[in-house]
């Protein structure tokens, strides 16, 4: 993780910066109850003013507004209009596999889910939805810039962890929207059953499967000994090219059945590579929270 | 022929096999690759089974790179010598004499195998010239063979034969310890004494030489020309040669005059190669060489021998008729025409002619006018020879002015001797003395003065007597005379007062006073009784070398004998002559070394020299395992490609045409615009400066005049055209390296074709005068010293430089009390009172001084000036001057002189106004 957490945030809101605001869909609004910024028309608990009503019995009385209750005999007690946020869980993978890029000058997985992570994240508090980046110490949700500040240095401290990410399991919290960012190279154990739990869960999700072009392409020949990143698991060929079919097959299978996986539970599923533009990736996923 | 020397290593092959098993045991080894991808390969199986073990053709590749290894390790040689062999003392004889020098690189390598041979065996070796001196021990210096390896490179052929015979004769005085011998002879001449007294100390081996010989003989002149014998060492097949006659060439540089192309016929060993050349070319001439042979045998010096001298006979009663016999010029004519170009004509058209020697037969005085000419003839190098005879005799004595063109004063009347109405008898001639230029001439006794002019007695006529009478009366006098000389026989050119022009006393007069040629060599009889300063001698390869350091000689050793270390081929002088002398006599024949003992073993040079092939087979061992490196680079996958290397190929054929390309441009620009230059010094803050500068004077000149230079250009003198740029500015900076011979030719050439160097020192001339003490100074002193800068002046208040564009008093840069230094007039002249130049069209080459005038030039490419000049208004000021400055001098190096035109402009007027 060679970029500063600064650095990440200054990246990540150039590209956000073309975005208009986007309202988040908040279909799950019931469930995922929290003060945000979006007027429902009705009173609730919000920030700004609805309409008086006469105060009942049972209401508290630190609920009647003194002023308007001065100009009059009767009680009246001010409401406020109902608001909910939504609130979007991030899940950016950190470990060792995402550090890896083909070739010199090509932005490494890391660094590109990153951005993109940051991005979506600096869109959607600016609409004044809340984020929440799981795994990390800003998993509670939350909105403004310090939310932001706060993900951008959990991102950039997140240390390379392990081979290959492995989902965090839903807890209690429950989130309007869960982005999902990883290269989804780990054994299916680590993948799969965590992603059903999230989609059990309920709300929206998008799937980004970021790849490096070499990991789509597999351009090698002759005798080469793969390893993983941190060299815990290696794999021996005589003649690399020879397999280059075998491996894209095995690819494209992961790749379908995450996309299939989105399709059952209503999900979003994309597969970007470094070398294309991140801003597609991020328009996709705008759109994709807005589709609602 | 295949030998080694290390046979022991081969046995090292035998691991090839070994070496073999193993590399295909071992397959090329994989290369390690992080990729996230990994885990959906795992389980997969490579579907080809390629073969686990390394490509036979890898293999086989591997194999001979490790066999030419082993196989240079062992030390092949080429045609390898039998070594020595032997053992105990080795003598190498060398003759190295001028018949080694054509292949003295062959002999000593020759010499360094045999004594790397002996090295081997551990021997004792003495090596021995035989063209050095003899021994002054009585034993033969043998040391181990390693003392002499480094001494071989010194050796050096001598520019005359070798002293077999004294070797021979002080190896039979002084018998030594058993020795064996090798004789690198020059395979020419005699070996038998040599080679029987080598054979009683052990056994001997002769080595012949490698290329048959060529040599000249000295040159003769012929009807047609210039005669030169060409000798070969053997008949058998046609060899075609070509003569280079060397000397003065007309534009005044050491260079080949003619050439001539001959032919050996098969059967001929010796041909007369005729130089055809135009006399005036072939009075040049100071050597003739052998093209493509190098040695002293292959040269023939030439002297005055070879010269025709254009000879003026002047007689004022040539026009009147008379027996042809008593005619005052028929003998010098008879004595010299076989030798000289003779002309007979007025005095006027006969100063005319040039002619190396003016002659009078009786002449009377002449008339001032033509004294004068004479005089100046004389002065100018001519010779005067006159004879006496009765208006002479009657011209002269005491009460005339004395005639300036007699070399003594002359009394009236002269004398006679032996005729009827006197006592005396005809006088015969006193031996000449040993400074008259004709000393060592014998004086015939048949040579009888009848009558002669008689020398006024003085306390310095006997310095001008050349030759004299029995009685010590003057017969020939002469006196120098500026860069000439005037000669006077007391006598006529006729048999009228003496026998003298009848014998051949008179023709051998001429020679030595230099007015007829010998027709050839110089003769015995030309060199007896004079000594002889080596003036300049051949070496062993045929070059002149200075002979100031060796001793005179002694006329009589110069003449006979063969040529040895003390009489070296070479130039000579004596008085006022100069001999060439020739390395080999005109009867000289080159024969095949004979008369070797029996006994003696001959040995060629062979065609092949001994070539170690160590270096060339490890050279393909490295290539082979280079390209082992790209195949396993194949093999294993992690060859990116051809394409890298043929994109690398490509890359670099492109920078050398795109090199050369660049300079295509750069001479297009300077040629189709005005460009200013600098020459890069190499501190990269000097040359900033210097770009800045001329920048900055571009940019004045665009303004203020029509000259508009394109950027500065910056001039590596190494490596870039200069010819094409008018001016170009010289800083001169401490660390400046000094300019290679092509550098400076390159400007010398620059400043001889019209263009300008402004040199700059830089320190405002602190140390006083350039080069007067400052750093920068001495180092302007050192490069200028390789250049053909003219006599330089500080400038005149009138140079055209003052007023080519501004009216300048003083030339200030960033410093301001430099002087500047041109080029130092040469021919002024003045019309009309005004001074007017017309010296190499009026522009100096070099203009020097230490203003720093770039530093006040300079400005930064927002037009503001980089360095501060002065203090305020003076300084701006003076920064104002320094760019009139620059203005002037780009002016005057474009228009040259044009404004010192102006000197004509009231006489141009006055003609216009008519």
């Amino acid at each position: 993780m060679s970029l500063n957490s600064q650095h990440l945030r200054d990246r990540a809101q150039v590209l956000a910066g073309a975005l208009p605001p986007v309202l988040a869909y908040a279909e799950r609004l019931a469930a995922s109850v929290a003060i945000g910024v979006h007027g429902r028309k009705r009173a609730g608990s919000g920030e700004s003013f609805w309409q008086y009503r006469h105060a009942m019995p049972g209401d508290s009385a630190a609920n009647i507004d003194w002023r308007r209750s001065a100009q009059g005999d009767a009680l009246f007690i001010r409401e406020h209009e109902w608001e909910a946020a939504q609130s979007v869980a991030f899940w950016c993978d950190a470990s060792q596999s995402m550090d890896y890029a083909g070739k010199k000058g090509v932005e490494t997985k890391a660094a590109r889910a990153q951005v993109l992570t940051l991005a979506l994240a600096s869109l959607l508090v600016k609409g004044g939805e809340r984020v929440a980046l799981l795994e990390t110490r800003a998993g509670r949700p939350g909105t403004g810039e310090t939310k932001l500040q706060q993900m951008a240095l959990s991102l950039a401290e997140a240390d390379a962890g392990d081979d290959y990410g492995s989902l965090p399991l839903p807890d209690q919290r429950v989130f309007g929207h869960r982005i999902f960012i990883s290269d989804f190279m780990g054994p299916e154990d680590a993948i799969f059953p965590a992603l059903s739990a999230h989609g059990n869960a309920g709300g929206e999700g998008c799937i980004l499967h970021v790849l490096d072009p070499t990991e789509e392409s597999f351009p090698f020949d002759g005798r080469i000994i793969f390893e993983s990143m941190s060299g815990a698991v290696d794999f021996e060929t005589r003649r690399a090219k020879a397999l280059r079919e075998a491996y894209r097959d095995r690819l494209e299978e992961r790749s379908a059945r995450l996309a299939e996986f989105a399709r059952r539970v209503g999900w979003y599923y994309l597969r970007h590579d470094t070398a294309s533009s991140a801003r597609a990736a991020l328009l996709w996923l705008y759109m994709a929270i807005e589709a609602r | 022929m295949i030998g080694f020397l290390f046979p022991a290593m081969l046995l090292a092959l035998i691991i090839l096999p070994v070496l073999w098993w193993m590399l295909r045991a071992v397959p090329p080894s994989p290369s390690h690759r992080r990729f996230p991808g990994v885990r959906l390969l795992l389980g997969l199986k490579d579907p080809e089974s390629t073969p686990k073990n390394t490509p036979w053709w890898l293999l086989l590749l591997r194999l001979a790179a490790i066999g030419a290894a082993i196989v240079a390790f062992a030390e092949p040689v080429l045609n390898p010598r039998p070594t020595t062999g032997g053992s105990g003392r080795l003598l190498v004889l060398m003759d190295a004499g001028w018949a080694s020098a054509q292949d003295w690189d062959a002999r000593q390598q020759r010499l360094s195998e045999i004594l790397a041979g002996a090295t081997r065996d551990n021997r004792n070796v003495s090596v021995r010239l035989l063209s050095d001196p003899l021994p002054v021990d009585s034993e033969l210096a043998f040391t181990a063979a390693q003392d002499w390896v480094g001494l071989v490179a010194g050796l050096h052929p001598a520019p005359f034969a070798p002293d077999r015979q004294g070797f021979a004769a002080w190896l039979a005085a002084h018998p030594q310890d058993p020795f064996e011998t090798i004789w690198i002879s020059d395979g020419l001449g005699q070996g038998d004494a040599l080679s029987s007294v080598l054979l009683e100390q052990g056994p001997v081996s002769v080595v012949g030489a490698q290329t048959p010989r060529l040599a000249l003989l000295p040159a003769q002149l012929s009807e047609d020309g210039l005669s030169v014998p060409v000798l070969r060492e053997r008949a058998g097949q046609a060899q075609p040669v070509t003569l280079l006659a060397n000397g003065p060439t007309p534009e005044g540089f050491q260079g080949v005059l003619w050439r001539a192309e001959a032919e050996f016929a098969p059967d001929e060993t010796r041909i007369d190669v005729t130089l055809e050349m135009p006399l005036e070319l072939r009075n040049r001439i100071g050597s003739i060489t052998v093209l493509g042979v190098h040695s002293a045998g292959a040269v023939m010096l030439a002297d005055s021998g070879l010269q025709r001298r254009k000879v003026a006979l002047y007689s004022p009663r040539r026009m009147e008729e008379g027996p042809q016999l008593v005619s005052s010029l028929f003998f010098l004519r008879k004595a010299l025409e076989p030798t000289a170009e003779v002309i007979e004509a007025g005095l006027d058209d006969l100063l005319l002619a040039a002619p190396d020697v003016l002659v009078f037969a009786d002449v009377d005085r002449l008339s001032p006018e033509e004294t004068a000419k004479v005089l100046e003839f004389v002065q100018n190098g001519g010779t005067l020879l006159r004879f006496a005879g009765p208006r002479l005799a009657a011209g002269t004595g005491p009460g005339m002015a004395p005639d300036p063109l007699l070399p003594v004063p002359l009394r009236a009347g002269g004398r006679t001797l032996g005729g009827a109405m006197t006592w005396t008898t005809p006088k015969r001639l006193r031996p000449f003395p040993e400074t008259s230029p004709f000393a060592g001439l014998r004086t015939p006794d048949e040579v009888e003065i009848r009558a002669q002019v008689l020398a006024q007695p003085g306390p310095d006529l006997p310095e001008h007597v050349m030759a004299a009478l029995e009685d010590g009366t003057p017969l020939v006098t002469g006196m120098r005379m500026g860069a000439g000389r005037i000669i006077l026989f007391h006598v006529t050119a006729n048999a009228e007062w003496s026998s003298l022009p009848l014998s051949g006393l008179f023709v051998d007069m001429l020679s030595r006073l230099s007015v007829s040629a010998g027709g050839g060599a110089a003769e015995v009889d030309d060199l007896l009784g004079q000594t002889w300063a080596p003036r300049e001698v051949l070496d062993g390869f045929g070059d002149l070398t200075s002979g100031q350091d060796l001793p005179s000689v002694a006329g009589e050793t110069l003449a006979n004998g063969p040529r040895d270390a003390a009489t070296p081929p070479g130039y000579y002088t004596s008085q006022e002559r100069e001999v060439a002398i020739n390395l080999l006599a005109p009867d000289t024949v080159l024969e095949p070394l004979s008369g070797l003992a029996s006994g003696v073993t001959r040995d060629g040079f062979g065609e092949q020299v001994e070539t170690p092939l160590k270096p060339v087979l490890l050279a393909v061992a490295l290539l082979l395992l280079s390209l082992d490196i790209l195949a396993t680079l194949f093999v294993s996958g992690r060859l990116v490609g051809a394409r890298a290397a043929a994109g690398i190929m490509v890359a670099v054929l492109a920078y050398g045409a795109q090199d050369a390309r660049a300079q295509d441009d750069r001479a297009l620009l300077a040629a189709n615009n005005v460009v200013l230059a600098y020459v890069v010094t190499g501190d990269e803050h000097v040359d900033l400066i210097s770009r800045a500068g001329l920048y900055g004077l571009a940019d004045t000149l665009k303004r203020r005049t029509s000259i508009e230079p394109i950027d500065p250009m910056a001039i590596d003198l190494e490596t870039d055209d200069i010819s094409l740029v008018p001016f170009l500015y010289w800083p001169i900076t401490a660390q400046q390296p000094a300019l290679s011979a092509d550098a400076v030719a390159k400007v010398n050439a620059y400043m001889r074709n019209g263009g300008m160097i402004l040199f700059d020192t830089r320190d405002a001339q602190l140390g006083g005068g350039f080069g007067g003490g400052s750093a920068n100074g001495l180092i302007l002193q050192r490069i200028a010293a390789q250049l053909e800068i003219p006599p330089l002046a500080p400038i005149e208040q009138d140079h055209v430089l003052t007023r080519s564009f501004y009216l300048l008093e003083v030339f200030p840069g960033r410093w301001r009390d430099g002087t500047l230094w041109v080029e130092a007039p040469t021919n002024l002249t003045t019309i009309e009172g005004a001074p007017f130049r017309n010296l190499n069209d009026g522009v100096t080459p070099v203009v020097i001084g230490g203003n720093d005038w770039a530093a006040a030039w300079a400005i930064s490419p927002s037009g503001r000036p980089v360095y501060p000049v002065g203090r305020g208004v003076d300084g701006d000021r003076q920064r104002e001057i320094a760019k009139r400055f620059g203005v002037n001098l780009i002016m005057y190096v474009m228009t040259g002189n044009y404004k010192s035109d102006q000197v004509h402009v009231p006489a141009l007027l006055e003609r216009l106004g008519q």
